[in-house]
């Protein structure tokens, strides 16, 4: 630890040379901007895939298809679902995409008979409505409900008439919900959109079935019940649980965003250089002064601490800059990665601004570590005699 | 009028009593060159009273920054003994060998060596941050040793926006602002002209006679030596003739 007296030398050190400092924090900057966007991509991958301990939530697809333009499955399937043992409810919905294929900016229409909405127990009991209401919703059969993240990116707003994939629906409500996948949809009245859409079957056809359970431990045995049930059949099912489904049906994401964890390691490993370089050279810089520092009595220990120091702050200045840039940006841009009409919703959280943080000062620490040790063992007169 | 608690401080150890302060006894320092041994002071003696102010003087490579630099504690001897104050210094630990040096030793160097992002203020308070004063007792302190070498009025200015004599001052005042034991100059009139090198041996000559220092300096300048009362003149490491009062002092005594 430093005295708190010592604090103003070094920031005085830092201004030094001021535009080698300022293009080393634009660095760092512009690093941990990349490493926070990429934490904020895998965190929201894992908010969309991964299974919590209370997770009651199948889905039932058409077996080995992965598009809801080509799952499609009897909507009367549900009265069979719903009297398997262990199913609470089960839910037909038609899924229409404008775009199959990975995109940012995809707009999802999800039809859903009205009770399953806004019947008692239904949906709309865990979503807060933004602005509208399901009233209206109800009301108006081409009306839907927009997620919070589609309305923003989109600008949608209610009263507002917007088409997609050649269906034109208007906004009774926006909707704010914790599950990834509601955030980034519009759901509309489910007949409304077998009628409305041209591909994927009409009125009696559907691309799923959103299937909840009484106990979560049951979720596996209850999927292959289901299953076992449609064998038989012309349309015969795979069910898994909803984000086991994300991550199969979303894989090419998922994998992308994988990958992008290299990305955010190599970011570290710029960090790193960019702060080391800066050290290496401002420390080659004041040999002299430092040998001056040592004869006015600064320990070599202390002189390495407030080297490190400095490495420290440009480290969390530029981590500051580029996580702040980086939550900025996913905050107000409203991004989410989509694919076959599922979404992963790119957020970050506190917890990555202080991970940012954390890591631009830890780096920083790692950075200045050499050329401090190697400044606090020069000899004093050597030093004074050498420049 | 020296009238403030560091000036009173510094005063009242004027007491100048003869015991050595300085003790060398067959001080040596060699070290390795390639395949060579370099050995740029062999097997010196010397005694410096409390209070002494001695010039050193001989060519390039005789050794007198080397000895000015073992005395002030940034160097080490490979040889003999140098006790400074009871205490011998060549035994103590890196550690304790910096804190030596911050309660006992003023450096003042030839190019001054001043800390260019620091005012002269921050740079004579840069010793100070090392105690566990209080803002306002540092303060006091600066201003004192600044007011002693009659810079007060540029506290505030960059090392850039001075003359050499005016960082020079500021060099003395950081020297001195920890009221040290020793003062030691390498060559502190080396990069001055001649008017202000006679100011700044007149500062020195003043501190040293009003506050008790004790004041080494390593010169070429026989006019600089001129103000010590003892000059000691090395060659090849050793120490080859002494006089006692310098020209200066006997011209000042003549009135």
């Amino acid at each position: 630890m430093l005295a708190p007296r010592l604090i103003p030398l070094i920031l005085k050190q830092l201004t030094r040379h001021r535009v080698r400092t300022a293009l080393t924090v634009a660095g760092v900057g512009v690093a941990m901007f990349l490493f926070v966007t990429v934490q904020a991509l895998q965190e929201g991958v894992t908010r969309a895939t991964e299974a919590a301990a209370g997770d009651t939530t199948l889905v039932v697809y058409r077996e080995n298809r992965f598009c809801p333009a080509t799952s499609r499955l009897p909507q009367y399937y549900v009265e069979r679902i719903e009297n398997i043992p262990g199913v609470a409810s089960a839910v037909p919905v038609k899924i229409v995409v404008n775009n199959c294929r990975a995109s940012l900016d995809v707009i999802t229409y999800r039809g859903v008979r009205g009770d399953d909405i806004a019947g008692t127990g239904g949906w709309s009991s865990k979503w807060t409505l933004v602005a509208g209401s399901v009233a209206e919703w109800q009301k108006r059969s081409d009306s839907a409900l927009v997620g919070e993240t589609l309305a923003a990116r989109r600008g949608f707003k209610v009263g507002q008439s917007f088409d997609s994939s050649g269906v034109t629906v208007v906004v009774a409500g926006i909707i704010r919900s914790d599950q990834p996948q509601d955030q980034n949809v519009a759901y509309v009245h489910l007949d409304f959109l077998q009628q409305s859409a041209g591909k994927g079957g009409g009125l009696g056809t559907v691309t799923q079935f959103t299937v909840r359970v009484n106990d979560p431990a049951k979720m596996e045995a209850v999927a292959a019940a289901i299953d076992e049930q449609f064998r038989a059949e012309a349309d015969p099912t795979t069910t898994r649980p909803e984000k086991a489904f994300v991550a199969q049906a979303g894989a090419d994401i998922v994998e992308i965003v994988r990958f992008t964890r290299w990305l955010g390691w190599g970011c570290l490993g710029a960090v790193l250089a960019l702060v080391a370089n800066a050290i290496v050279l401002s420390v080659q810089d004041r040999i002299k002064e430092h040998a001056v520092l040592q004869t006015l009595g600064f320990r070599s220990g202390l002189i390495a601490r407030m080297i490190v120091s400095e490495g420290m702050i440009i480290g969390l200045m530029g981590g500051a800059l580029g996580t702040g840039a980086a939550l900025g940006i996913v905050h107000f841009g409203h991004f989410s990665l989509s694919q076959e009409g599922l979404s992963v919703t790119v957020a970050a959280s506190w917890g990555v601004l202080a991970l940012g943080l954390a890591i631009s000062a830890s780096v920083g620490v790692v950075a200045g570590l050499v050329p401090a040790i190697r400044a606090g063992r020069r000899e004093i007169a050597a030093c004074l005699r050498a420049v | 009028m020296l009238s403030n608690s560091l000036e009173t401080t510094m005063s009242s150890r004027n007491g100048s009593t003869r015991a050595p302060l300085i003790e060398c006894r067959r001080l040596t320092k060699s070290y390795k060159k390639g395949d060579n041994t370099i050995t740029p002071l062999q097997e010196l003696d010397l005694d410096v009273a409390r209070g002494d102010f001695l010039a050193l003087m001989g060519p390039s490579g005789s050794g007198k920054t080397t000895l000015l630099n073992l005395i002030a504690g940034i160097d080490r001897p490979t040889g003999g003994q140098l006790v400074i104050g009871g205490v011998d210094i060549a035994s103590l630990s890196r550690s304790k060998l910096a804190d030596w040096r911050s309660r006992h030793v003023g450096y003042i160097f030839q190019l001054y060596n001043l800390v260019p992002v620091l005012t002269a203020y921050e740079n004579v308070e840069l010793p100070l941050l090392l105690r566990s004063y209080s803002g306002r007792e540092r303060h006091e302190k600066v201003q004192t040793a600044l007011r002693l070498v009659g810079i007060a009025d540029r506290h505030d200015h960059y090392p850039r926006q001075l003359s050499g004599g005016q960082e020079q001052r500021v060099a003395i005042a950081r020297a001195i602002v920890t009221d040290p034991t020793i003062l030691v100059g390498d060559e502190p009139t080396g990069d001055l002209d001649e008017e202000s090198a006679r100011a700044i041996m007149e500062l020195m000559t003043r501190l040293c006679d009003e506050l008790g220092k004790t004041l080494l300096i390593v010169t070429h300048d026989a006019k600089s030596a001129g103000y010590a009362r003892r000059t000691l003149y090395l060659e090849k490491g050793r120490l080859v003739e002494a006089s006692e009062v310098g020209a200066r002092r006997v011209a000042a005594a003549q009135g």
